[in-house]
């Protein structure tokens, strides 16, 4: 059974996460990808959350490890003169070459897209960053939480009442791999039949605002610009999270249909709710939609959080726990998809990632192996992919070209 | 890039993104719905807010780049079309509820006998299999299943969502990648395959990573408002700002603490703050706050210092000091600016489309990625309900006039 992508060769400079995450996927469709990393700089993810037991380890983030299982690591220190033919090497070796830095730091290193085109013509090249390559905000360089506030997200994600909550985290950096990836592809398709490569400049923000499209085209068209609503919905009522029994314990209702409200009030035992005028239609639901969620709130209280779920479930209402990562280990359905995959790490004995999400009936996509650790693949990639001898090598790292 | 291959989108509202990905990409998508169009048309907000299936701003923001048809696929006569099609077709998508396709005999191994070189996407909410997959499902609910949820709102409140649905969307933009790799394994070896998309293993992306907290066995992250706690950390992202909020990353480590450390100086400089206020040990701060060697109470005077100095600050004061001095601050924007913002007129993002029949033209959020030899284009303003019926049935299956009026009046198209 062949891997999807096991024709294609990825030399990729990204870090972080946006850039990672993208290349993750391509690796477990089997492309072979070399990661270069700098043995100065570390790649902040490397320095972030989850680590095992809480103990910062740059070979022990889960974060780094989820984005970079598959991939071979190559250190280079792309500022020494010696690294250069490394690169040029690996760039006539290479499909496609990928970069996450702000923009100019490629073209500083003599790795811009021209450059790399007169050792290679038909390369792929893809930059991205937080805003693109171009217009007044290109050099504004940081992370995906700041494309996201400046995105929109932020805005619309909270209590009206209160300061914008926010999605959790680097919102942009989990929306732009998926499109960082059918970029890639898109530039493989249209190269196998024109022959031609390409540059590709992808702003994680403007791919991201795909995912608020009907706000902006509402603005557009009516003038109207959205704000958060905590978790109300102009469509359904009772539409929210709801407090179970116990601390901390939530779980999502959603009745989409009158049928649905009106199995709710027999399950919360309060019938006579359906057919009071303040609740019988949607529309009245949604005019009294805080004296509604007060009365839910008074059943949901009593009731055990999965009971709560098994029980709307089967009377076909949407709910569900809201689950973190320990409620998301132990579910049922999670554990039946083999959500998570355990892989054997140099440092750690073993770790955990996350596993494709997405099955492929034929060629199913498979996690090769744990993320490098730092140069871990010196040796492989030097030696293996382009064929240095022993001598060669030695000069690299005398020169110190590899950190 | 993609405009040799016909793409057939069967999806309900779940799965609309997907199609259009590959239509942008130039493949040439046909939107079947049901006779009277898609329900995901009866979904606001509408223009000028007046609720009408061809004015629906969420079906506009979905559907760009396709072609529209109207077709019964639970009639034999519609299903027998919907066969006829799929021979053409290089991909199909659907996100029905589970296992409705297979009980019209439309499901993978019915197509795979007429076309082999099918690749057949199914985007749904749990997944094909399993026992939550025939769970009923909705944006919010997804969410609690997915992970992001608990990480977002205040601590005080219930965890709250994003207020425009997100969760099918990272299934969506998932079902594309996956489709697109079948689709480069399918020019070596001819043959197509089947592809499940589960939202609820999509979702856990938005956690960066902190779906693995428990397997590692370490804290996992809590909502807290405009931030997230992490163990003893109250870590703020969302701060105060003259006039409205920013997002500013004041984190530590090897990495985030040399910011840290930058702006700090720069504080003490504008004097916000004393020397020893300064001095601290920006890298190792994190693990010092973790051990106890540094009072929590330390670190919320610190934020208390920062809160200050930002909320002194207009949004686009905190912005322009990020793009002279590398800080991470970023204003938190309103749609409105977003579609105003100069930067994305400057890079020609967003695209006019026309709707002639409505007389005007809307604003819709520019390509994804900018190709320099092959840019996406945009085509196609969404379709209205059957507006193609004709071109397809008549032009491209050869239906006659009598036959297509038959179809119609059975309620087939």
């Amino acid at each position: 059974m062949a891997s999807p992508l096991k024709d294609v060769k990825i030399l990729d400079f990204m870090w972080v996460m946006a850039g990672p995450a993208a290349t993750r996927m391509l690796a477990d469709y089997g492309a072979t990808i070399v990661r270069v990393e700098s043995p100065l700089r570390v790649d902040i993810a490397r320095t972030l959350q989850p680590f095992r037991r809480n103990r910062p380890d740059p070979e022990g983030s889960a974060l780094f490890g989820n984005c970079n299982a598959g991939k071979y690591g190559l250190t280079l220190d792309l500022g020494n003169p010696r690294a250069r033919e490394v690169i040029f090497d690996l760039v006539r070796w290479a499909d496609v070459v990928c970069e996450s830095f702000s923009p100019k730091a490629m073209r500083a290193w003599g790795l811009g897209y021209d450059s790399l085109r007169e050792i290679k013509p038909d390369i792929i090249m893809v930059s991205t960053c937080l805003m693109g390559q171009t217009g007044p905000l290109s050099s504004f360089a940081g992370f995906g939480n700041l494309a996201a506030a400046l995105a929109g997200f932020h805005h619309l994600t909270g209590w009206p009442d209160r300061p914008p909550a926010g999605p959790f985290g680097a919102y942009t950096d989990y929306v732009a791999p998926r499109f960082t990836a059918i970029a890639i592809f898109a530039a493989l398709e249209y190269r196998r039949r024109t022959g031609k490569g390409q540059y590709i400049d992808q702003s994680q923000t403007e791919s991201s605002l795909h995912f608020l499209a009907p706000a902006l085209l509402e603005y557009s068209a009516n003038g109207h610009s959205q704000i958060r609503a905590g978790n109300r919905d102009p469509r359904f009522a009772p539409h929210g999270v709801y407090p179970a029994k116990g601390k901390d314990r939530w779980v999502a209702i959603v009745c989409k249909t009158d049928e649905h409200f009106r199995t709710l009030c027999s399950l919360m035992g309060r019938r006579e709710l359906a057919g009071d005028p303040r609740f019988a239609a949607l529309p009245a639901r949604l005019e009294n939609a805080e004296q509604l969620d007060a009365l839910v709130t008074d059943w949901t209280r009593t009731v055990d959080e999965l009971e709560m779920e098994k029980r709307l479930q089967a009377n076909s209402i949407p709910a569900h726990v809201v689950e973190n990562s320990r409620e998301y280990l132990n579910d049922p359905q999670v554990v039946h998809r083999e959500h998570f995959v355990e892989l054997s790490h140099p440092h750690q004995g073993t770790t955990f990632v996350e596993g494709p999400r997405a099955k492929l009936s034929r060629t199913p996509a498979k996690v090769g192996r744990a993320a490098p650790t730092l140069g871990q693949d010196n040796q492989y990639v030097l030696e293996e992919i382009l064929g240095y001898d022993a001598e060669r090598i030695g000069e690299l790292v005398a020169a110190g070209a590899l950190g | 890039m993609l405009s040799p291959y016909r793409v057939l989108d069967l999806t309900t509202e779940r799965g609309l993104l997907c199609g259009q990905i590959l239509g942008d990409l130039g493949a040439d998508v046909i939107k079947i719905e049901p006779p009277g169009g898609s329900p995901a048309r009866k979904i606001g907000p509408f223009y000028e807010d007046l609720p009408h299936p061809d004015r629906s701003i969420y079906w506009w923001a979905y559907n760009r780049n396709k072609r529209g048809i109207t077709l019964d696929i639970a009639h034999p006569e519609g299903r027998e079309l919907l066969l006829r099609l799929t021979r053409g077709a290089d991909f199909l998508i659907e996100s029905d509820d589970v296992g409705r396709l297979a009980s019209l005999g439309l499901g993978y191994e019915d197509l795979r006998a007429l076309n082999p070189r099918l690749i057949y996407v199914s985007i749904s909410p749990f997944g094909q299999d399993g026992p939550k997959a025939r769970y009923a499902d909705a944006d919010l609910v997804l969410m609690a299943a997915g992970g992001p949820l608990a990480l977002t709102g205040d601590e005080d409140r219930a965890p709250v969502r994003v207020s425009v649905p997100q969760a099918y969307l990272h299934a969506c933009a998932d079902a594309a990648v996956a489709a697109l790799a079948a689709h480069h394994e399918r020019v070596a070896s001819g043959l197509g395959q089947y592809i499940d998309v589960s939202a609820q293993q999509s979702l856990p992306l938005a956690t960066q990573s902190g779906i693995l907290a428990a397997p590692f066995e370490a804290d996992q992250g809590l909502r807290i408002a405009g931030g997230v706690k992490l163990g003893p950390l109250k870590v703020q992202l969302v701060w105060p700002a003259k006039d409205g909020w920013v997002s500013l990353t004041f984190l530590f480590g090897s990495g985030l603490g040399v910011f840290t450390k930058k702006l700090m100086h720069y504080l003490w400089e504008q004097g916000w703050c004393d020397e020893a206020t300064r001095d601290k040990d920006w890298i190792a701060y994190g693990e010092l706050l973790m051990t106890g060697k540094e009072p929590i109470e330390e670190y919320e005077r610190v934020k208390k210092i920062v809160s200050s100095f930002t909320a002194a600050h207009t949004k686009a004061e905190l912005l322009d000091l990020s793009l002279d001095k590398g800080f991470l601050f970023a204003p938190v924007t309103t749609v409105e600016e977003v579609a105003q913002s100069e930067h994305l007129r400057s890079r020609d993002y967003f695209r006019p489309m026309e709707h002639p029949e409505l007389g005007r033209s809307f604003l819709y959020p520019g390509p994804f990625a900018k190709f320099h030899e092959s840019p996406v284009t945009y085509r196609l303003r969404p379709p209205m309900v059957g507006e193609h019926n004709r071109d397809i049935y008549a032009g491209e299956l050869g239906l006659g006039e009598n036959e297509l009026a038959g179809l119609a009046r059975k309620g087939i198209i």
